[in-house]
């Protein structure tokens, strides 16, 4: 890509030293934000600024499912837009995301489980998200390779059915947003990393790059996994966040035999059939935070362990690549959005853990809005960062997620 | 990814033996003064240092002793001290 001197998504410009609004992090989530700007609020003098080039960090490495059955009334409408705006950004963008709604079947192993399906079920069907319980000889029907006996580790006693979910193609969201912004004008400027924000009298002024400085009035850090300690070193905002590698994995190619994407949160596993024949797997993380996108052998053991229990016709079929990326974990696995709180102009969209590429359409309209107005959008207030102070952190698991001690 | 752990009683060891128990952050905040802010800050509040940061270990499947080592975050490797580097 840096050969040739022309993107494949438009021309390359020269860096100003003033823009209206300086995005940081070449990822889904900036790059969803500046196509919004454009297109909702008519605001083009928009700079992406990203030190490697885009969609490096989360938007490469993760596996492309998407899904709308998430627990909490705050999540489930965000990640229901996201997962309705699919279809209408392949037409406006007219390039294939390659939108495959499969469905996922959440597997449960216990009766205690299918209860807590149930009650994920009712706040997915009170938000007009589809979704159903199933038992596990309808899941057999769907998926004909699951093993329902009752002698493996965590016998099936049915699953959680999502027909809306399923997978996109994570790079074409990447080149189809980059190419549909900066159609509209914004400018993405790979190889530049922001090194300090400046701030006066509570405002933001500009940005530092190891380019030159850009006087701006708004600044938005979504870098992924790397906005917590950016947020910390510019402006010393401490985040709940702990950083953790997430490992994932693809088979050899086979012939179409799974057409829905199959998790099990028992077994710490979701698989699914890529396009090009290959089951993509993973889920574990290593539980000690740091920046590298290491993989061990120990996963592909555990991934294999799983997935000859209950997709036993894998068993014998060998794993070709392997990878790791970064999650930014926050307690209550719910992401924080914020803005104009800490410091006027600045905003912050991070703690994704997991969840930043099947949200990002959806925030990035969203944070646009907030941006371009000033004002939260209702649907992003239960996000601030302020709820940890005030102690209404989200109930999107069950029970507290500590990344320290008790884990 | 390759770990490993110096326990001040069992020496190095392999990562996986241990438990990470969470960045350093100096004492428990004093009851009196308490402040929700400051509470929260002492609870879920991280640096998220790329780098070198002092956090604390548990040799969970090992002698259970707790303490506290340097590590850079972007390398997984053990540090003396905080300036040390590469």
């Amino acid at each position: 890509m840096f050969f040739k001197s022309k993107p494949m998504w438009g021309k390359k410009t020269k860096l100003k030293s003033s823009y209206d609004v300086v995005l940081i992090g070449g990822g889904l989530h900036s790059l969803a934000t500046a196509y919004y700007l454009a297109k909702e609020h008519g605001i083009t003098d928009v700079a992406i600024i990203e030190k490697n080039y885009i969609g490096f960090g989360g938007a490469g490495p993760n596996t492309a499912i998407v899904r709308a059955n998430q627990r909490t009334q705050y999540n489930v409408p965000l990640y229901k837009e996201a997962l309705d705006l699919w279809p209408v950004l392949t037409k406006e963008l007219d390039y294939n995301l390659m939108f495959n709604n499969c469905g996922n079947l959440n597997l449960m192993h216990s009766e205690a489980a299918m209860n807590a399906a149930r009650m994920n079920i009712a706040t997915a069907q009170f938000h007009g998200v589809e979704s159903h319980l199933i038992d596990a000889k309808e899941a057999k029907e769907l998926v004909p390779a699951l093993n329902i006996s009752d002698d493996i580790t965590f016998p099936i006693h049915g699953a959680m059915y999502h027909p809306p979910g399923g997978v996109v193609r994570h790079d074409a969201v990447v080149w189809g947003l980059a190419k549909g912004a900066s159609k509209m004008g914004v400018e993405i400027h790979q190889q530049t990393e922001a090194t300090g924000i400046a701030t006066k009298n509570g405002k933001v002024t500009a940005v530092m790059t190891d380019r030159g400085v850009i006087n701006t009035k708004q600044v938005l850090i979504s870098a992924g996994g790397y906005s917590a300690a950016l947020i910390n070193g510019f402006l010393g905002i401490k985040l709940p966040i702990s950083v953790l590698t997430i490992q994932a994995m693809v088979t050899q190619p086979l012939k179409p035999i799974l057409d829905h994407v199959v998790s099990s949160g028992a077994y710490h596993c979701y698989a699914n059939q890529t396009l090009k024949g290959e089951i993509a797997t993973g889920a574990h993380m290593d539980q000690w935070p740091n920046y590298t996108t290491l993989t061990t052998a120990y996963y592909i053991k555990h991934q294999a362990q799983a997935l000859s229990e209950f997709l036993p016709a894998l068993r014998g079929v060998r794993f070709m690549r392997i990878w790791g990326g970064l999650a930014d974990m926050t307690p209550d696995m719910a992401p924080i959005m914020d803005g104009n709180e800490q410091i006027e102009g600045f905003f912050m969209d991070c703690g994704w853990g997991y969840f930043g590429f099947k949200s990002c359409s959806a925030v990035g309209r969203h944070m646009a809005g907030f941006m371009a107005t000033n004002t939260c959008p209702d649907i992003l207030k239960p996000f601030a960062l302020k709820r940890y102070q005030e102690h209404k952190l989200m109930g999107e698991t069950a029970a507290l997620v500590s990344y320290t001690p008790d884990n | 990814m390759a770990l490993t752990i110096t326990c001040p009683i069992c020496g190095k060891r392999n990562g996986y033996e241990f438990r990470y128990g969470g960045e350093e952050k100096g004492p428990r905040p004093d009851e009196k003064d308490l402040t929700p802010e400051s509470w929260c800050d002492y609870v879920h509040m991280n640096k998220c240092v790329a780098g070198v940061q002092q956090e604390w270990w548990f040799h969970r499947d090992g002698c259970g002793s707790w303490f506290t080592i340097f590590r850079d975050t972007t390398t997984n490797l053990e540090k003396e001290t905080p300036e040390a580097k590469e």
